[in-house]
């Protein structure tokens, strides 16, 4: 009789501390933006109350422990997931993704690769019943108090070459072109707090971005391409002038990003630097009227 | 007379040992068609496992997982398959196989990482989720073995099936089900060499009971040694089956003086003192001859943890067998093992900064 009292009062008492850890991790009211510390890769968490959208995936599984590090650990539900473009280093933590979350809803690039790793994504998001969608300029998405301004590609952009006919699916057409030129830039706004996400685009676009007018004043900008010379131009920096430019980037990665005269750049316009391979996660925290680095 | 049999036993197996031949040349090129028998480990470009004795690497994608038929070739060199490539790939999964999946993702979708893939580490030996810095801290931190189905594992199952069984037949017509469930449990957790040497030990110590004999744990040890060289000559010298064994044999060796020595303690940590302190006696040379490291931390934080280990892979346990049956229930069983996994993990990074 001892030892059922024993387990009875141990039983009990994993269920309060259950509770109380749950408790303990309920979220507040503010946004929380996170540019997760994912290596070479993009991973960008906003999270306000129980709501998250991931903004790309990074190269693998690292994307976990960034949302274990900024979720509850009751939630098991990402409300929506953005693909930019199908690039390993922005999909591939995606498939761990699908694999241990539910996701509600699923934007992503209309565009298709044949690599291996985005195969196994298509099959995963057909199985897991998330909502998909392929977002153009046209596209627009309010969760609650968070807005998402979808800025790029155009339908023009899209309607040069998707000839399918399909739309709102993964791998609607394939192109030749360089898949960066089609990556989803996404403005996100919190009350007075905006930041612009701009992918991997570069030069080759920025120009017909900018000509959309939809491209204004931010407090945040995400740098293009992970600091690549082929990826921030001067004319987007002006157009954007935000105050903290931040930069996911691997340590020592073989492609030597972020380069010297993107950094040169932004010291020069005295923008603030923050850089996701010296400091690992970057949060910033508003609540829509003001906003600090956490 | 005596001890007749064994000196057969080990005949036969220094026999098998010396006229073993796995057939391959350094630098040969090979094929080998061979069923994946355990997890491969899931790096950020590739993933990599054992086939036929030897270690080779895949590129990540298309994924391999345990029970596929897989085609591979490459070129031998040691314990190595290097340069390999995968021909051909067909997915066999059995029954065993899909249940398996089942439960690791009842885990999976009921909490974060770490905190899923240590339950399935805990309940199964599954260790291909476990995010790789969390793997270097248990290593560091000398809880490793937590993540390894054996001996605990399989004395619970076969106790629990008994004590289920007897309910409705007899102890003894129960013993012939508790080691059937004793086996398939191996064939779940995938055949690693300490399930096996578990599956071995428990087995024998069950049927001993169903003849009314008592176990001599010694003897399981030794003849489960035996069985597993005498099938797999390649885990001669391999050195997870040599941890394995040594940790069984210096807690049957040493911990009832340690427990001596250390009378003073309070009896709920004797216990757990007592058994990762024997256990490291034998361990801590081989891992500081082998790997250069060893954290003189380990007998502590293994004392501090030893208490979350038995009710997490209970409630984990019966929340995946719930959880098949009726999800959402074995969802909320999941979460009471949170705070467990929460202190674990909390000790374990605390210990290996």
């Amino acid at each position: 009789m001892i030892y059922f009292w024993r387990y009875i009062y141990g039983f009990l008492g994993l269920i309060l501390l259950t509770l109380v850890l749950a408790i303990a991790s309920l979220p507040d009211a503010k946004l929380h933006l996170v540019a997760c510390d994912v290596g070479q890769g993009d991973a960008i968490l906003a999270v306000n109350r129980d709501t998250q959208v991931l903004i790309d995936g990074g190269a693998d599984k690292k994307v976990l422990d960034c949302l274990s590090r900024h979720m509850p650990f009751w939630d098991r539900e990402i409300e929506m997931v953005i693909l930019t473009h199908p690039e390993d280093d922005h999909y591939g933590g995606l498939i761990d993704v699908f694999r241990n979350y539910k996701v509600t809803n699923f934007l992503v690039n209309a565009v298709d690769s044949d690599k291996n790793g985005y195969q196994v994504l298509k099959k995963l998001v057909e199985e897991s019943g998330a909502q998909v969608a392929n977002p153009t300029s046209e596209t627009s998405v309010r969760m609650g108090k968070l807005y998402l301004d979808i800025v790029w590609p155009s339908e023009g952009k899209i309607g040069e070459e998707n000839n399918s006919g399909r739309t709102n699916v993964l791998g609607a057409f394939t192109t030749k072109k360089d898949l960066n030129t089609f990556s989803v830039v996404v403005n996100l706004n919190f009350g007075n707090f905006d930041a612009l996400l701009p992918g991997d685009i570069g030069p080759d676009v920025i120009g017909d971005i900018l000509a959309g007018g939809e491209i204004h004043d931010v407090e945040y900008l995400k740098i293009p391409h992970h600091g690549s010379k082929n990826g921030l131009t001067p004319a987007l920096l002006a157009a954007s002038t935000p105050e903290i430019a931040v930069i996911s980037v691997g340590q020592k990665n073989r492609y030597g990003h972020p380069n010297k005269e993107i950094l040169d750049l932004l010291k020069e316009k005295e923008v603030k630097i923050l850089r996701t391979d010296e400091v690992g996660d970057i949060e910033v925290l508003t609540d829509g009227r003001s906003w600090k680095i956490e | 007379m005596k001890y007749a049999g064994w000196l057969f036993l080990c005949l036969l197996l220094i026999f098998r040992l010396v006229t073993y031949n796995p057939g391959f040349q350094e630098g040969q090129k090979i094929r080998i068609r061979a069923k994946i028998t355990s997890d491969p480990i899931k790096y950020s470009f590739y993933q990599s496992f054992w086939l036929a004795g030897l270690k080779l690497s895949l590129p990540a994608y298309p994924e391999v997982s345990y029970g596929d038929l897989v085609v591979v070739e490459g070129r031998v060199e040691g314990k190595e398959l290097k340069e390999a490539t995968l021909v051909s790939q067909e997915k066999r999964a059995g029954y065993l196989v899909k249940l398996r999946e089942k439960l690791l993702n009842i885990y999976k979708k009921s909490l974060p990482q770490p905190h899923a893939s240590l339950l399935a580490g805990v309940v199964l030996g599954v260790k291909s989720g476990i995010p790789d810095w969390f793997w270097q801290a248990l290593k560091k931190s000398g809880t490793a073995h937590v993540v390894v189905a054996s001996g605990m594992n399989v004395s619970l199952v076969a106790s629990f099936l008994v004590s289920f069984l007897v309910l409705i037949i007899s102890r003894q017509k129960a013993i012939p089900f508790a080691l059937a469930g004793i086996w398939i449990y191996a064939a779940i957790c995938g055949m690693d060499a300490p399930i096996i040497r578990a599956a071995i030990m428990g087995s024998i110590a069950f049927s001993a009971q169903a003849v009314g004999r008592i176990t001599y744990a010694w003897k399981g040890l030794f003849l489960s040694a035996m069985v597993m060289l005498f099938i797999k000559p390649v885990w001669f010298g391999d050195i997870g089956f040599i941890l394995s064994f040594t940790a069984t044999a210096s807690i049957l060796a040493f911990e009832p003086k340690v427990k001596k020595i250390f009378a003073f303690l309070p009896q709920f940590i004797r216990g757990s003192w007592a058994t990762a302190l024997a256990a490291q006696l034998g361990v801590a040379p081989i891992l500081f001859l082998t790997f250069g490291q060893y954290s003189l931390w380990s007998p502590l934080i293994n004392t501090l943890v030893a208490w979350t280990i038995a009710p997490m892979t209970v409630i984990a346990g019966l929340a995946g067998i719930i959880g098949l049956a009726w999800p959402a229930l074995g969802k909320v069983l999941v979460y009471l093992a949170y705070p467990l996994t929460y202190f674990f993990i909390g000790m374990v990074n605390f210990f290996s900064r």
